[in-house]
């Protein structure tokens, strides 16, 4: 009898880890689906907090298409407007509207101040820029390790907890490949977007390296769109606003 | 009668709002206004400060400025039309203001790849941050302040972008650019025949950005050049341009009179990005500006000048300055190395980015050295403090400079 129970636990272990990993980034596939329609135009706002209560706003329009292009507009405020950053896999360019001019710039670099990166703003799906391992679960979550696939990803391991029911995003954390926990990425209040989209739509963010410190990106509309592969160019850079 | 008029303006009207294609036409209008406060820290013996206030000189050395420089822009975007409006203005009295007309174009794109774009417009061709020696048709840039708007180039031009999927080769482009001739006559007409060309083909090939490009004008020199950028690391970026400019004008004095001479010139530049991952980004560049002057040609030059302020001749005064026209702009001589360090909010200040460069010269060791401290305290405010030091003999191009040291306060506001 006893027999009967080893070799399914034999099975379940001695199954080839890549296995596991399999199903895990199958997992991460769908939270990503679940995320966000592959191709889609969205308008976010950002709002970073500070320890006096002070607040600063940015609005964003996004698109995206496929699995390696996105272009984000920014709306306001009037000291940033018009700016505009470009991700084409690896590359990232930013263009500032009074020089009329893309320069490289890398997915670390902060283009609004306070805790967010161009990383967390520009993020193409995570099942691209990461393999999944299962770590562990709750009774409602399961939980996935992530690994940078290559040194060109802002953050080398990613924590990442989500529904079992829904397979809905709640919780990333982000971690150095010190092992630092860099920041706290917290998925709230689901809303219906249309088309059958229903996902968080706040991210609350923090950070113990800016303590007191919160952003929150709140998307208030996604719709999913397709663009012609120009429209994610350098040269379209300066003319994003005539998609809106 | 009266039915008539209501009939003839009305009518149009409403016919319009319900034949009005249902596209919503965007008209934006923005802008700032910067309120600039300088104090200069004259240099009193060099040659350029006599000649320029031979006729006034201060009893200070020390001189403030104050002015206000407003930028107004309007976009309006309907569909595949749109109109580009950037206007500037610098006010440092009722009796000293102006006025610069920095865009006002028009475009209209047949089709996402392609646009056509006729007016004034600016070009900013090149991949160096403080110089580009590619910049054929870009205006004069400001290595002090190399992201300041600047006026465009009346032109009109057509550039198609196509793009591939092909893992090597992402993006292939191509801009053509037509310049009116300068209106010479009667400040309103110019000779067709001195209509200049500048074409530019751009790819972005095993993620790298490539351009080539090409200036033609029968009464000016003709220039080829090409610019590379690339990430070489997830924090590194490299790039590099490289220009030749055949039968370029070279002015210089010789034997104490102006002479031109018509010269074939290479300049190029190479230069990195460097992003520390405090967020600290690191700029520097190598500048070598083909036509620029030797030691012995600026020492002549600088000479020049000295010897017209010591006749104390009005008339020969006037005639030095004139010469001056032909030595504008902040890098006459030939070999540079410019660096910038950017250190967005230190020991967690947020929104306080103080920024600190350098260009030096290498021919003569003459240097500036500068910090621009930036604040944002709240949205659409910003403070910046931005104190200048220039080092170097009497005889060298910083050194010799009109001024030793400055202090600029700004107050940005924008809407």
């Amino acid at each position: 009898m006893r027999i009967l129970f080893i070799i399914p636990l034999a099975i379940l272990f001695l199954q080839p880890p890549t296995l596991f990993a399999q199903d895990a980034n199958a997992l991460l596939k769908k939270v990503d689906e679940n995320l966000m329609p592959e191709s889609y135009e969205a308008t976010r706002r950002l709002i970073n907090e500070e320890p006096d209560g002070s607040k600063k706003e940015f609005t964003f329009f996004t698109i995206k298409k496929g699995r390696d292009k996105i272009a984000m507009l920014y709306l306001s405020p009037a000291s940033e407007k018009g700016r505009a950053t470009l991700r084409l896999g690896d590359n990232m360019w930013l263009y500032i509207p009074n020089v009329n001019k893309p320069i490289r710039i890398t997915s670390l670099q902060s283009i609004v101040g306070g805790v967010f990166n161009n990383a967390d703003l520009m993020q193409l799906e995570y099942h691209v820029e990461y393999d999944a391992v299962f770590s562990a679960e709750t009774l409602d979550e399961q939980i996935l390790e992530l690994k940078a696939k290559n040194n060109t990803v802002a953050y080398d391991r990613l924590k990442m907890w989500i529904t079992k029911d829904k397979t809905i995003l709640r919780k990333v954390e982000a971690y150095a490949s010190s092992g630092m926990l860099i920041k706290t990425l917290e998925f709230k209040e689901d809303k219906n977007f249309g088309n059958g989209l229903v996902r968080p739509s706040v991210i609350e963010t923090t950070s113990p390296l800016y303590k007191g410190y919160r952003s929150l990106i709140i998307y208030q509309r996604i719709k999913p769109r397709q663009f012609p592969d120009e429209v994610f160019t350098l040269n379209y850079l300066g003319r994003l606003g005539e998609l809106r | 009668m009266r039915s008539l008029l209501i009939w003839i303006f009305l009518v149009p009207v409403v016919t319009n709002a319900q034949d009005a294609p249902s596209e919503e036409k965007k008209l934006e209008w923005n802008g700032n206004l910067d309120a600039k406060y300088t104090v200069f820290h004259m240099a009193q013996s060099s040659a350029l400060y006599r000649l320029q206030f031979f006729n006034f000189p201060p009893s200070s050395a020390y001189l403030s400025q104050y002015r206000i420089e407003p930028y107004l822009n309007a976009d309006y975007q309907a569909r595949d039309v749109g109109f580009h409006l950037k206007t500037h203005a610098t006010y440092f009295s009722d009796d000293n203001a102006a006025f610069d007309l920095f865009e006002a174009y028009g475009s209209f794109s047949p089709s996402v790849s392609s646009v056509i774009q006729a007016g004034k417009r600016v070009f900013t061709w090149g991949k160096g941050y403080a110089f580009n020696p590619v910049g054929f048709v870009n205006p004069v840039k400001d290595p002090e302040n190399p992201e300041l708007a600047q006026a465009g180039l009346l032109s009109a031009s057509f550039e198609y972008v196509k793009s591939f999927s092909s893992p090597q080769l992402q993006t292939l482009s191509l801009l053509l650019v037509v310049i009116p001739p300068t209106p010479d006559f009667l400040n309103r007409y110019g000779e067709a025949e001195n209509t200049a060309f500048a074409v530019k083909a751009s790819a972005l090939l095993w993620d790298t950005d490539i351009d080539v490009m090409g200036f033609y004008s029968k009464d000016d020199q003709q220039r080829i050049g090409f610019d590379i950028s690339r990430n070489l690391r997830e924090n590194v970026e490299v790039h590099a341009e490289m220009s030749y400019n055949q039968s370029a004008f070279r002015y210089s004095i010789v034997n104490g009179n102006l002479s031109g001479v018509r010269q074939d010139q290479v300049s190029y530049l190479i230069g990195f990005r460097y992003l520390h991952e405090s967020n600290s980004t690191l700029i520097a560049e190598y500048y070598h500006n083909g036509p620029g002057l030797n030691r012995g040609e600026y020492e002549a030059y600088l000479s020049f000048l000295t010897n017209a302020v010591n006749s104390g001749n009005g008339t020969i005064v006037q005639q030095a300055l004139g010469v001056q026209n032909h030595f504008r702009g902040n890098t006459l001589m030939r070999d540079y190395v410019y660096t910038k360090l950017i250190v967005p909010e230190p020991f967690d200040l947020l929104y306080f980015t103080p920024s600190f460069y350098s260009i030096y010269n290498i021919n003569d060791g003459s240097f500036l050295i500068s910090a621009s401290l930036g604040y944002k305290p709240a949205t659409n405010v910003e403070f910046i403090l931005w104190p200048t030091v220039l080092v170097g003999t009497r005889t060298s191009e910083f050194g010799g400079r009109i001024v030793h040291e400055r202090i600029e306060a700004w107050m940005r506001v924008f809407f």
